[in-house]
């Protein structure tokens, strides 16, 4: 079952995937390498699936990781068809035949080494040609590197006289240069490629958390579901652990005393309050006409991938009417609800956004769902296509509730340009914030914690 | 003892537990390194039921504690038996004056039974508790430390030191040390995130919903009574509906009752129409059903 044979060999490319591991944002400390390092030589590494959940369950320690792993994983070890990707395979079959499998072995251990050897810093820099140039340079020139394979770089790098003696049919000898070439450069690409897994699984996920929402295409919004997932569920990890380290309050006197009755009055045994965790009630406003569609999408997602941290959630959504649509996650996977919201609700009176409107509706109708443990987000972007702004409605939400956030997805620039009175009604908030992006997004919500 | 992860495989399900490779994998690795595991999944996989088996498979004890919030060492570790304490005093009250009888100073007195009073925090006045027992224990256990989400972080911290060590330190004695690991299994439903330092010292598995093969031999392990193709139709309709984006999916149990169900109704073949009016069996939300419903057309297609 133990195979310590190629250990070494398999080290290296172990230090080499956790490398890409922690490119591509999973922490991996020592001990859980240690672990990795104890485990391989208990198991058949021959075995794919058993080397991967080894690989899996010694290093990644956050399930919400697992997909990353996943990727980085069947990238990084992908099997060795891939050298021959983009090549024309009948110029190969001679090449194939001709040489045994191991010179392929051979020339891949060689090409290893000789990365190794090399600065990465430096093999950044250069480009794949002149690494492969410098790579035929330092073959070796003693015949330990294998069979016929190596003989014919040799010759390639050395005079063509010295390899027509070699070969015994010019012509087919001709091709299998060129196809070796091919492969050669194939491995080197793939080597070099695998090398920065990580880091572009890690780019792609910077640039998509920092792209404007409403800049999003449809398929970035679906790569993105898994993404904002794993945030929304880090950051409910991280602000629940801040709540726990403030709940113990003082002695609990009732309690104390009649557990202590037993004792003679004598108190043994302390009891203390479990300090009451004030949990934030959240009312969410959100625009959903066209111009902001989508921003709200995504916030009333993560708000509601959240929804244990608050003790109550109350969301409206509106255009010119203002409608709560609270009951419709109570029942429904929040994507489906966001969608159903859109054919079942109909919030569209006239034309246009109308916030006016929407707030004095809300003091109307919805008023009971502000207390002074709320804070009330409203998301939008303050065009009021020139209609009564409901200035005092809105100055009542303020009073009434804890504290009163509002995201504006426009550049701080466009405040006030055209028909948006940004800065009317930020000037009875406790802030407007000009929020884009989903780090912003997430940001503000971890701050919203700190706050309360 | 596993000799290997085919083993692993082969004896679980002689305890009627079909484990996957993966799940197979960490359990063999983490008993030839000696490391707990965490196993985190969405709740009716089996993440419990693992843990019995191993201890059946394995023909050792299974020492369970169940984690809730407010949980502490008192109930986990070990607590002192106060009122046997006070007994014990109370009867000794007459040998205690013949000790201290002689002395005449306060000081004295004092001296002399703190030089007795470990007498009365000795093992002897000790209840050992879940972790305690299992670390005393002077033979293998499997120690289920059950939805340790639930538990508040403190509780975690001292776990710390039983996981890393496998040792527990009561200030009154000394510490206990085991030569003989137990193999720690700990659940969670990711209702709250562990700490690093915890994730550590374990290893990870998470259990997501089987595939449609192992679904379909877990069903016709446990309801043997329901033929192949029954199986076979609610495996997959199953495995449709959890694509349908539900409040809560329907996890192995439900899968389970569901078959359960249809062989006590008397039916071999799940038709869409039996298949419909049963939904409430698998299905616990009211939309969920309603969303079904309106997908009945493919999943139940057969």
């Amino acid at each position: 079952m133990v195979q310590r044979d190629g250990q070494p060999h398999i080290n290296r490319k172990l230090f080499d995937f956790i490398e890409v591991l922690r490119d591509a944002g999973i922490i991996i400390s020592a001990d859980e390498v240690i672990a990795l390092f104890n485990a391989v030589p208990e198991i058949d590494v021959s075995d794919k699936d058993i080397f991967k959940q080894s690989l899996k369950t010694t290093l990644v320690k956050d399930y919400t990781d697992i997909p990353v792993f996943n990727r980085c994983f069947d990238q990084f070890f992908s099997g060795r068809e891939r050298f021959f990707d983009g090549m024309d395979l009948s110029s190969l079959s001679g090449l194939r035949d001709g040489v045994p499998a191991e010179t392929i072995e051979d020339m891949n251990d060689m090409l290893d080494k000789f990365l190794d050897s090399l600065d990465p810093a430096f093999l950044m820099e250069k480009s794949e040609e002149e690494i492969m140039r410098m790579f035929l340079d330092e073959l070796p020139e003693g015949s330990s590197g294998g069979g016929g394979g190596m003989n014919i770089f040799r010759s390639r790098s050395g005079t063509a006289g010295s390899f027509q003696s070699k070969g015994e049919d010019g012509e087919t000898a001709e091709v299998d240069i060129e196809a070796m070439m091919d492969l050669l450069r194939n491995m080197m690409n793939l080597r070099l490629s695998k090398r920065k897994i990580g880091k572009e699984l890690k780019n792609r996920e910077d640039f998509l958390l920092n792209k404007f929402i409403y800049q999003l295409t449809p398929d970035e919004i679906r790569e993105m579901r898994e993404m904002v997932n794993r945030f929304g569920q880090k950051l409910k990890s991280r602000i629940s652990l801040r709540k726990k380290r403030v709940k113990r309050g003082g002695i609990d006197t009732k309690r104390t005393f009649r557990t202590n009755l037993q004792y003679g009055g004598v108190p043994f045994k302390l009891f203390y309050k479990n300090k009451k965790i004030d949990r934030p009630q959240l009312v969410v406003m959100c625009d959903v006409s066209r111009s902001v569609n989508q921003y709200s999408r995504f916030m009333l997602l993560l708000t509601y991938s959240l929804q244990s941290l608050f003790s109550k959630v109350r969301t409206f959504a509106f255009i010119s009417n203002m409608v709560e649509i609270t009951d419709l996650f109570r029942e429904m996977d929040p994507e489906r609800a966001i969608n159903s919201m859109f054919t079942d609700v109909n919030f569209t009176y006239g034309w246009g956004s109308n916030y006016g409107r929407c707030f004095d509706q809300f003091i109307e109708n919805y008023s009971d769902s502000l207390t002074r443990k709320t804070s009330v987000l409203v998301l939008g972007d303050a065009r009021n296509n020139d209609n009564d702004p409901g200035i005092q409605s809105f100055r009542k939400i303020q009073e009434r509730s804890r504290n009163l956030f509002w995201l504006n997805p426009d550049k701080k620039h466009l405040w006030d340009w055209n028909d948006s009175i940004a800065s009317l009604y930020g000037s009875c908030c406790n802030e407007m914030k000009e929020v884009n992006n989903f780090l912003d997004l997430s940001e503000f919500i971890d701050k919203l914690f700190l706050d309360i | 003892m596993f000799k290997s992860v085919e083993e692993a495989i082969k004896e679980l399900e002689k305890q009627r537990y079909i484990a996957s490779k993966d799940i197979a994998t960490t359990v063999y690795l983490a008993l030839r390194l000696e490391k707990p595991v965490l196993v985190e999944g969405p709740a009716g996989v089996g993440k419990t039921e693992l843990a019995k088996c191993i201890a059946s498979a394995l023909n050792i004890e299974l020492i369970r504690m169940q984690c809730y919030e407010g949980l502490d060492e008192a109930k986990a570790l070990y607590e002192w038996e106060y009122a046997k304490q006070l007994l014990y005093t109370q009867i000794l009250k007459d040998k205690l004056s013949e000790v201290m009888g002689s002395e005449t100073t306060l000081s004295g007195a004092v001296d002399r039974l703190s030089s007795a009073e470990d007498v009365f925090f000795s093992e002897k006045f000790l209840i050992p508790r879940p972790i305690l027992k299992s670390i005393t224990k002077n033979e293998r256990t499997v120690l289920l430390i059950d939805e340790i989400d639930k538990s508040d972080s403190e509780f975690e911290a001292f776990l710390l030191e039983v996981l890393s060590d496998f040792q527990v330190t009561i200030p009154e004695i000394g510490t206990f040390k085991t030569d003989v690991k137990p193999f720690v299994i700990l659940t969670s439903n990711s209702a709250r995130e562990m700490s690093d330092a915890l994730k550590r010292r374990c290893l990870h598995l998470y259990i997501d919903y089987p595939t449609i093969e192992l679904e379909e031999k877990i069903v016709s392990l446990k309801v043997p009574e329901s033929g192949e193709r029954l199986i076979r139709q609610v495996v997959e309709a199953i495995h449709r509906i959890r694509q349908l984006q539900l409040k809560k999916e329907p996890s192995i149990s439900e899968t389970l009752d569901w078959a359960k169900a249809l062989v006590l109704l008397g039916y071999e073949d799940l038709d869409p129409k039996i298949a419909v009016e049963t939904l409430n069996f698998i299905l616990k939300y009211e939309k969920d059903i309603e969303l079904a419903l309106k997908h009945s057309k493919d999943i139940f297609l057969n």
